[in-house]
């Protein structure tokens, strides 16, 4: 009897035989193609973000007083943050190093978004001169080339000071290694989250032509991340956790690292950022349905 | 002489009108200016609430009814105080769009001050309906002034703090004479950066330790938004408020020599590019 059913078995096995190597073959195909296409992308990328560069460095002066500026407002705030909570002990809860390290996980997040995302602020004059069928006639992602096709130098100078500064307040706190590797995963989740936001615009730029004020009201949205999420009350706390998910993006982060999040909390945040992924994306399909190509 | 200042007045009334209504032109840009207003009082807002969680907490000399007084307070003071069109002007030296007023019989200064005030009327119109609106979601504790000097010199502190934001801006509007491509980096720095973390806009000046206070006093920032509010919370009194008033007198002056110098030796830089 026994025999009977392992050799059943091993003829369902054969059975299947033949389908895995057809999944396997079609899997490595496909990861051949998207590292084919990924190596594609990413010289373009270097390539595009190069050309931005020069064109910033060409107005030395520009750069340097934009650069000072950036790196002023982050050492005041910092500064008023310290005797803030220097003078109260303690903000929500959280110590000073605690609330400082929310306020460098949030500057992680923005910096290294406008690094990567900066191009998405000169795509209404795209729109609104036509120049967007230059763009859609190319053979490349549209959307890549709108979205990433104009990284910024002054963002890509503060970030490894910033990464120095969070490294270190981060010690302070002394994480462990999963608390480590969690917050990690929990900034890639709030990058796409935020990559997410950055096509919503844009896609509802394709409609209305507004996006710079759309931009900077998520800006502003986003900027009520630089402190815990737990100092607003109800509702708010809730319309920036679920709805509008600040709370994912820029507190989530750091309570991984001080051991308040767990792996299940990192995987909704995952769930969540896909899901936004997903919906901006067909956002966008269906604005470039909408685009009228005015004045081209 | 009085039908010359009636005309006179006439005409800067004709600008202010006019200005008015320009506002009205891109009221989506308007709106979203105004939101954006109201997205910064509310993180200040829940910061210092969340600070002040119980009643009877006295931080910085600050009680939870005077501080949230002071965060509503931002929403007038910054309205009157930081909006402003004359930011307009470094753009126009930049383009070489100062041939066209420079030929006109108009005081080019007096021009963008109408056109300033204009803006900030606007701006107090929307700001005392979002402070209500606000007010009534969150149902802050408010405090209210009733010294009548106080108020008084409140709003003496006010117009000090209107003109040296104004002098300020046209100091700054003056880099592109010589950089034209500086324009809105000068107003980066100044404006965004040193003005909204030096005045008070942001936070109180006085979380700060006593010598950085003492240093900042002797500039002219915390007189743009914080001393104003502290007259009217009733925290500067007396000499000290005097002396206050007296400092932000003397930068008026000072400010408005400094700033007429760099103006007149602007001009004879000026080469109206892009003309």
């Amino acid at each position: 009897m026994a025999d009977k059913n392992l050799k059943l078995r091993l003829d369902n096995f054969k059975k299947w035989i033949p389908k895995v190597i057809l999944v396997s073959k079609t899997l490595f195909v496909l990861s051949k193609k998207s590292i084919k296409s990924f190596i594609f992308y990413f010289k373009i990328w270097l390539l595009m973000s190069k050309n931005s560069f020069l064109g910033v460095l060409t107005q030395k002066k520009v750069l340097l007083i934009f650069l000072f500026g950036k790196i002023l407002r982050f050492i005041f705030f910092i500064v008023f943050l310290l005797f803030i909570i220097k003078g109260v002990n303690n903000l929500a809860g959280y110590s000073t190093n605690q609330t400082i390290f929310f306020f460098l996980s949030f500057s992680v997040v923005d910096t290294i978004s406008q690094f990567l995302f900066r191009e998405v602020y000169r795509f209404r004059s795209q729109i609104v001169t036509g120049d967007f069928d230059l763009v859609l006639s190319k053979p490349i992602s549209a959307l890549f080339r709108v979205l990433l096709g104009g990284a910024d130098v002054m963002d890509f100078i503060t970030i490894p000071p910033l990464f120095a500064a969070t490294y270190y307040v981060g010690s302070l706190l002394n994480p462990d290694v999963n608390q480590v590797i969690l917050y990690l995963l929990l900034i890639l989740s709030a990058l796409i989250i935020s990559a997410g936001f950055h096509i919503l615009v844009m896609s509802l730029g394709i409609i209305t032509l507004e996006i710079d004020h759309t931009m900077m009201i998520y800006r502003d949205l986003s900027s009520m991340g630089r402190f815990p999420i737990d100092i607003y009350q109800k509702p708010l706390r809730g319309i920036l956790t679920y709805f509008i998910p600040i709370g994912i993006m820029m507190t989530l982060p750091t309570k991984a690292l001080i051991g308040l999040v767990n792996i299940k909390g990192a995987f909704i945040s995952f769930i969540i950022a896909f899901f936004i992924m997903f919906l901006s994306l067909r956002f966008w399909n269906f604005a470039l349905r909408k685009y009228s190509s005015a004045s081209s | 002489m009085r039908k010359f200042l009636k005309r006179k007045f006439n005409r800067y009334l004709a600008v202010f009108t006019i200005s008015f209504k320009q506002e009205f032109a891109y009221r989506l840009n308007f709106i979203m200016w105004r939101v954006r207003n109201v997205l910064q009082i509310f993180v200040t807002f829940f910061l210092w609430n969340a600070i002040f969680y119980t009643q009877d907490r006295v931080v910085f000399g600050y009680d939870r009814s005077k501080i949230l007084t002071y965060v509503f307070g931002l929403i007038f003071i910054r309205a009157i105080v930081l909006s402003s069109r004359s930011i307009d002007v470094a753009g126009d030296i930049s383009r070489g769009d100062l041939n066209n007023y420079l030929v006109k019989p108009i005081n080019y200064f007096l021009y963008w001050l109408t056109r300033d005030i204009s803006s900030k009327f606007l701006n107090v119109i929307f700001a005392v309906g979002e402070a209500f609106l606000l007010f009534i979601i969150l149902r802050p504790p408010f405090f209210l002034q009733t010294n009548i000097i106080q108020l008084v010199t409140f709003l003496c502190a006010l117009i000090f703090a209107i003109l040296i934001y104004f002098i300020l801006l046209f100091m700054v509007n003056s880099i592109p004479f010589w950089a034209p491509e500086l324009g809105w980096g000068g107003h980066f720095l100044v404006s965004v950066v040193i003005v909204e973390f030096l005045s008070g806009a942001m936070f109180p000046i006085d979380v700060l330790p006593l010598v950085f206070q003492k240093i900042l006093y002797l500039t002219p920032f915390p007189y743009l938004i914080f001393f104003p509010i502290e007259i009217y919370l009733g925290k500067i009194q007396g000499l000290m408020l005097v002396k206050g008033l007296t400092i932000s007198l003397f930068w008026i002056i000072a400010l408005w020599f400094l700033m007429k110098k760099i103006w007149d030796k602007g001009l004879k830089a000026y080469q109206a590019y892009g003309r």
